[in-house]
């Protein structure tokens, strides 16, 4: 199957995809954040400096009145269906690489409607018209040999605000002028060995691929060849790529077809972790993997799905998740629309290679505790429910509650978690931007639904804090409220107060009316030996935290 | 897919033979370490795996929390079962690298799904740190905890652990609070007397940790201050007191 040539590609890029799925009008500045950053947003809040990877401080400094929303890839999977719907219209044989990136092949196309440039307007205007884009910068359409080449066409198309045909042939002098980034914003390389070739004076594509072949292997190994040979123009799939046997191919008819997601879910993870398993016992990886899923009255949807990098039996249950999610949700009356429960799903690898390590850092990647732990969380997502299943980020804030947010464990890459806990990776420096907030040692146990309670001074009255920050009498006493403010406050045991200091006050947001909160905070430790964190807001007693 | 079943077998049958033909067991392989303030509470030394202690008192999260932090930093993972409380920021304070935490939620039924999520935790963390739900059966209780001794998990319970047998105790109460006055100062550190007890604790073991902020630079709260680093500028220290 590998011929000198590689093959030519057409690819379907939509810039921001995660912005235009959320909903939101390409007029209208918003974004979509995920672990406190920007991931997508729309062309106005482009147009006002906010980009991706930006914290939300930051975004929301540059362009105030900005609209945020959290990332949800299930939602860019679903609302992508539509537009591979469009483009299988073209030509049926299409890899969905993420939502927004979609390849096919160009030559069967482009024979039909008369050459690439015909192939490429027709594809532009297309998808224009689904996803309702006035511009056409909002579309991205580029044919090139090789997917690499192909997918940095699609991108400068969107820059150019016209689809970047690359001629026959013209691959290796389209990438050679280049920057090297491209090979880590393709996800093609990893960080580390893209800022290594920089560090060593390989600025551009070119100035690697002039470089002999057998030195870069011999220096950077697989990962380094692979590189050079994206870099050279070359993109042919690497001999290792073999057509998998068809018996490769796994599928499940259920007898009692399912209508519950999570059902089918689970089928496909079973077969999953099976395919993955026996492909991992040979030693190998799949990076195109076709999910057939078939209802009990014939209806069918195929989807064939591409990672260079290697689809792991986690990403082959995404893949299987976002492409049920799709059909599922396809508006009523479209054509193949689901009307019964899935009778049958199948996974057939198209691609396999050898695996070469999947590029972990020579220092870093996983091990077998990161793997096990890995498995034990999807696990404990079909037990539960996908929102169930937590880990932290760090999110920033004044008040304990604030300072880091539980984000489901599937939507967030694993390997890439010591940025998104890290305080410094907010941007701001070891530093901090959070002036104010209180000095440690910090609670242990942090209530995110804080505790109402009574704080009295000596005579029983209750203490205020004026404007200016200052409490009206000591405090004495600490009383827990339970129950609520309708059927009146049932009162704690009173707790007299040995130590005490603040308030401290904390104003925050006070720019934004509905937003703004002004609170002070108080450390008391009570005589039953108990710390505890205290807030005061519009005259009401809170414990926030306890030092436990 | 015969061949793969019968890898699976094979490596299976193998590790049961490396097993058989082991000499001993070495003593750390069946340990996750602690810090040498907390080794004096536990005649090992360390934490053995499959053991299920019970944290309890005035700093019971705190404890937990200090015990578990070295284990992660090797490299295991923490598994948060139904206590949505921890306080990340203190965790953070204490040692704990919060990349390899993972919360778990139980929903609204938690004591029908308490023990099959903590037996699947238990398949893929080698740490845990949960509450026992209200209305757990005596019966899933033992089940969990034979589970997690077969897979050699290190489980902190907090709170009251109910119907499942722990293995030690470790009981906390507050000796002196430093930093905050009658009205002045902040909160700048605390001292905590241990006292650890149980089946598999010989004897009552105390101990005294003190849990301290960084020991400079940090200001009252004028502003302009950093938060605290990622990682412990001041481990506690343990003066043990037999």
């Amino acid at each position: 199957m590998a011929g000198a040539h590689p093959a030519r590609v057409v690819t379907v890029w939509l810039p921001d995809w995660p912005a235009t799925a959320a909903g939101f009008d390409a007029d209208a500045p918003a974004a979509v954040m995920h672990a406190n950053r920007v991931v997508a947003r729309t062309a106005a809040a482009a147009a006002e400096g906010v980009v991706i990877g930006q914290p939300r401080r930051q975004a929301q400094r540059r362009c105030p009145e900005i609209e945020l929303v959290d990332h949800d890839p299930a939602r860019d999977a679903r609302e992508f269906e539509s537009v591979v719907r469009s483009v299988g219209e073209l030509s049926p044989r299409l890899d969905v690489v993420e939502p927004g990136w979609i390849g096919l092949a160009a030559r069967g196309p482009s024979r039909y409607f008369g050459g690439d440039r015909a192939l490429v307007e027709r594809l532009t205007a297309q998808v224009g018209a689904v996803i309702g884009a006035g511009d056409r910068g909002a579309v991205g359409v580029g044919v090139a040999d090789g997917r690499f080449a192909s997918s940095i066409a699609a991108r400068l198309a969107v820059r150019r605000h016209a689809p970047v045909v690359v001629e026959p042939g013209g691959s290796p002098a389209f990438c050679a002028p280049l920057p090297i980034g491209w090979l880590e914003a393709l996800g093609e390389s990893d960080p580390e060995l893209v800022d290594l070739f920089a560090r060593l004076g390989l600025r551009r594509l070119g100035d690697l691929a002039d470089l002999p072949a057998a030195d870069v292997i011999g220096r950077f190994s697989d990962p380094g060849l692979h590189a050079h040979r994206l870099a050279s123009g070359a993109d042919i799939r690497p001999p290792s790529t073999t057509d998998p046997a068809p018996e490769r191919r796994l599928d499940r008819v259920l007898d009692d077809p399912v209508a519950h997601a999570a059902a089918v879910v689970f089928v496909a993870k079973q077969l999953a972790d099976e395919l993955a398993g026996a492909l991992a016992a040979e030693g190998r990886v799949c990076t195109r993997l076709t999910v057939l899923l078939e209802t009990e009255h014939g209806e069918r949807s195929e989807r064939s799905w591409f990672r260079s990098a290697g689809i792991t039996a986690a990403a082959m249950v995404e893949r299987v998740r976002w492409q049920l999610d799709g059909w599922v949700n396809l508006p009523r009356g479209s054509e193949q629309e689901i009307t019964g429960g899935i009778a049958l799903v199948r996974l057939t690898p198209d691609e396999v290679r050898a695996d070469i390590g999947s590029q972990l850092g020579l220092w870093g990647g996983q091990s077998e505790a990161d793997r096990r732990a890995g498995r034990a969380i999807a696990r404990l997502t079909t037990l539960t429910t996908e929102a169930a299943v937590t880990v932290p980020v760090w999110n920033g804030g004044r008040l304990p509650a604030d300072r880091y947010r539980w984000v489901p464990a599937a939507g967030v890459d694993l390997d890439q978690r010591a940025r998104a806990v890290s305080r410094s990776a907010t941007g701001s420096g070891p530093d901090g931007p959070w002036p104010g907030c209180l000095p440690s040692p910090s609670p242990a146990t942090v209530y995110a639904d804080a505790h109402p309670v009574e704080v009295l001074d000596a005579d029983g009255g209750p203490v205020m804090v004026t404007g200016r920050g200052a409490v009206s009498a000591r405090p004495a006493t600490l009383r827990l409220l339970s129950g609520d403010e309708a059927s009146g406050w049932r009162r704690g045991p009173p707790r007299a107060i040995k130590a005490w200091a603040g308030p401290w006050p904390v104003e925050e947001q006070w720019w934004e009316p509905g937003r703004q909160r002004r609170v002070a905070r108080f450390q008391m430790v009570t005589d039953d030996e108990q710390g505890y964190l205290v807030v005061v807001e519009h005259r009401r007693w809170w414990i926030s935290a306890r030092y436990d | 897919m015969g061949t793969v079943a019968e890898r699976v077998e094979v490596v299976g049958a193998l590790g049961a033979l490396g097993e058989r033909v082991a000499p001993v067991t070495m003593a750390h392989e069946r340990t996750l370490p602690v810090a040498g303030v907390y080794a004096g509470l536990f005649a090992e030394g360390a934490l053995v795996r499959g053991r299920v202690l019970s944290c309890a008192g005035s700093a019971a999260t705190s404890l937990a929390l200090g015990l578990v932090a070295p284990a992660i930093e090797a490299g295991a993972w923490l598994a948060v079962v139904d206590v949505p409380t921890v306080g990340l920021d203190a965790a953070s304070e204490l040692g704990v690298c919060l990349e390899r935490i993972v919360g778990v939620d139980l929903g609204d039924r938690p004591a029908a799904t308490w023990p099959d999520v903590v037996a699947a935790a238990a398949d893929g963390f080698e740490l845990m740190l949960t509450r026992v739900p209200a209305g757990v059966r005596p019966a899933s209780a033992r089940s969990v905890v034979t589970r997690l001794r077969q897979r050699g998990v290190v489980a902190i319970v907090l709170g009251d652990p109910g119907p499942l047998p722990c293995d030690g105790v470790i009981e906390s109460a507050d000796r002196v609070w430093e930093g905050l006055g009658d009205g002045f100062g902040h909160l700048r550190g605390r001292t905590v007397e241990v006292v650890a007890s149980g089946r598999r604790i010989r004897g009552t073991r105390r101990g005294t940790v003190s849990f301290q902020g960084p020991p400079t630079g940090r200001g009252p709260l004028v502003g302009g201050h950093a938060p605290a680093p990622n990682r412990p500028a001041a481990a506690p220290d343990l003066v043990l007191a037999v």
